[in-house]
């Protein structure tokens, strides 16, 4: 690009034209395993949104003394430590959905999303704009995360975050809640998502020509 | 015949009925990424079964004998500076993830330098996979779990040899190219398929792998009563107190 | 006639200047080692005992109401009562191998043995079931069972964590194996199995019978001891 994106861009970006899981098809490990309910999937949300700040942050102070083949040791230093901090604060503070996130938060660590957000973005941006980006992809990786949890959970117990929404009669489609339901509504949505997208380019296509 | 009994009982676990891909969700970007073509899938399983296992005996040495509490080396070397009974608490355990993951990046630095130094051919057929084995959930997934059978039981007695950590680790990578080689091929009669727009690529396979998934499901079971038959004795004396 | 072209004066400088250039990197990098470990480790001494706090309360605070039933344990908290919980370690030999069991021993404030409750784990439908039990004083009767951990199929097998189905196993005798049936328990010592999830019922007795059997006599000895003392 000639001109680097401002920071307003880049949040406004990781939302939804660059959303990780979506559009960029990364950190789709935790999308699928902690999507069981919603509060489990805000609460690692919440992690990756931690580790991926900090992680920016610090990225971008050290931008200037990186260089090319110790890089990805570094990130990968810098990653790990922020998500043992995380891992730690949640079993004190969060006990039981550390729990059930188990092993989960640790696997941060390998998420795509993170790594690549640190080599493409704030490797090369100002603390300012590396922060904004983070918080983008984490917001969209949120809305991923939420999306697919709220679908998962309404359809599979009529439960959103533990309130009855659904009307008790509702028979509970235990398979959401199973690795396929989580499959399967992950590949709907991402459907979903492209036709939107494609209908989008084809009136964008149209408008100009 | 307890220990192999275990053995059979973890690997077929670890292949079959709790698939790394189609049950704890790791794997999941090369098992999209990468299952286009049955032979390049068979690569990426081999490579990630091998890597897998490397890798689950560093960190099973590493958390034995160094992280865990009380562990031998950091008892001795702990002991030059303070008394033996604060020696023997020390807990390295807080750095786990990081040597984890720092060993993994290192196993697959070695072994794609070992590879295209001695096995040419080899690492032409799955040589080019292996820098990106390095993000790939499954293997520090098998360390997490070799680590929670080590320092996360309650009895001393019951932690994890290095047997059974390995067969673990190979038997989840064998899973793994399993999973990722049906994919493959159903991916290859797909291509003949007229697939909606919005869900080629990536869509339809997350469809495929969830009927995959289920098809797995069928697997449950299978150790409890698989266990029932090569420990009949200890069962026995359960379940004649049962009746 | 050819020129002389001279050596490169640069090039032992350039080799020092790589080496030097790799070295500085590398202190990079162990200066983020040293200060993330420096930082992990603070990480580990504060939140440490509030993590080992939080492991040991989640087996702690589901003592009282196994020993004494739910109506039981809700009066002694709104009578501001509490246990008193010892841990144990008890130790049986079991076809030539030992096998421990943690058991918590509780007593009330005036020092009177309350119950005990044991530890115990086995194999389920899908994986292993972590559950305690709770035994009257002189272990002559189970007063409660608690899922601790469990990974049976939801909707299903799940149903074995619901306080309807455990209430099954509260003042059952020791002194005889529980039986599981399907078409409604008509003797004091059969339960009821979850309908469409069999295997998970008789999992979960079959780990209670087991470590009835082994616990009851050591536990009564443990009694019998403290009474005497």
């Amino acid at each position: 690009m000639p001109v680097a994106p401002t920071a307003a861009e880049r949040f406004i970006q990781g939302i939804l034209p660059e959303n990780p899981v979506y559009r960029q098809l990364l950190g789709l490990c935790p999308t699928l395993a902690v999507t069981n309910g919603l509060k489990a999937a805000m609460t690692m949300a919440g992690a990756v949104a931690f580790v991926l700040f900090c992680a920016n942050i610090v990225t971008s102070v050290i931008r200037h003394l990186l260089k090319p083949h110790l890089r990805i040791v570094i990130f990968t230093l810098i990653i790990a430590t922020f998500v043992t901090i995380t891992d730690r604060f949640l079993a004190a503070y969060m006990y039981d959905m550390s729990k059930t996130l188990g092993p989960y938060i640790p696997l941060i660590i390998v998420n795509c999303i993170i790594i690549c957000r640190c080599e493409v973005c704030a490797s090369r941006q100002s603390i300012v704009t590396a922060g904004a980006d983070a918080l983008g992809q984490a917001g969209g990786f949120g809305l991923a995360l939420a999306s697919i949890a709220a679908v998962r959970e309404i359809l599979g117990t009529g439960l959103l975050f533990g309130v009855q929404i659904l009307p008790a009669t509702w028979p509970n489609w235990v398979v959401m809640i199973l690795p396929p339901g989580a499959f399967m509504t992950l590949g709907l949505l991402l459907g979903a998502v492209n036709w939107i997208e494609l209908r989008r380019s084809e009136r964008a296509d149209k408008k100009r020509g | 015949m307890h220990y192999l009994t275990d053995i059979i009982l973890i690997a077929l676990g670890a292949a079959l009925i709790n698939n790394f891909v189609l049950y704890y969700f790791v794997g999941i970007c090369p098992f999209i990424g990468v299952s286009r073509r049955i032979d390049m899938a068979l690569g990426m399983g081999f490579a990630v079964t091998f890597v897998i296992s490397i890798a689950a005996l560093l960190s099973w040495t590493i958390t034995t004998f160094i992280l865990a509490p009380g562990a031998p080396v950091s008892k001795w070397v702990a002991g030059f500076f303070v008394s033996p009974e604060a020696a023997a608490q020390v807990d390295l355990t807080i750095l786990s993830y990081v040597v984890y993951i720092f060993a993994i990046a290192s196993s697959v630095q070695f072994v794609e330098m070992y590879v295209r130094k001695f096995y040419p051919s080899l690492y032409r057929s799955f040589g080019v996979f292996l820098p990106l084995i390095t993000t790939n959930c499954a293997i520090l997934f098998a360390c997490l779990i070799i680590f929670s059978r080590i320092v996360g039981v309650d009895n001393p007695a019951d932690a994890w040899d290095i047997g059974r950590a390995l067969t673990l680790a190979a038997f989840g990578g064998v899973g793994f190219t399993i999973a990722i080689t049906i994919m493959a091929g159903i991916r290859e009669e797909l291509e003949l398929c007229d697939i909606p727009k919005p869900l080629r690529g990536a869509g339809i396979t997350l469809i495929v792998a969830s009927v995959l998934a289920m098809a797995f499901m069928g697997f449950t079971g299978v150790d409890s009563g698989l266990r029932k038959v090569l420990a009949p004795a200890a069962v026995e004396s359960a379940q004649s107190a049962e009746k | 006639m050819k020129p002389l072209t001279p050596m490169d004066p640069m090039a032992r400088s350039t080799l020092e200047r790589l080496k030097n250039n790799y070295i500085i990197q590398a202190w990079l990098v162990l200066m983020l080692a040293l200060f993330f470990g420096a930082s992990l480790a603070g990480v580990h001494l504060r939140l440490g005992p509030k993590i080992e706090e939080n492991k040991a309360n989640e087996t702690r605070h589901r003592i009282p109401e196994i020993i004494l039933g739910y109506p039981g344990a809700e009066e002694f908290a709104r009578e501001g009562k509490s246990l008193a919980i010892k841990a144990h370690t008890i130790s049986v030999e079991k076809q030539g191998r030992e096998v421990f069991y943690g058991v918590y021993e509780a007593r009330d404030l005036d020092g009177k043995l309350a119950g005990w409750v044991a530890k115990s784990a086995g194999q389920g439908y899908a994986d292993k079931i972590e559950l305690l039990i709770g035994f009257s004083p002189s272990a002559e009767t189970i007063t409660g069972i608690f899922i601790l951990d469990q990974k049976e199929t939801p909707g299903l097998g799940n149903k074995i964590i619901t306080v309807d189905w455990r209430q099954q196993f509260a003042n059952i005798r020791t002194i005889e194996p529980i039986e599981v049936t399907k078409t409604g328990a008509k003797d004091p010592r059969q339960i009821d199995a979850i309908t469409g999830a069999t295997i998970s019922s008789r999992s979960v007795t079959q780990i209670v019978n087991v470590t009835v059997k082994d616990l009851r006599d050591p536990l009564a000895a443990l009694a019998k001891k403290e009474k005497d003392n």
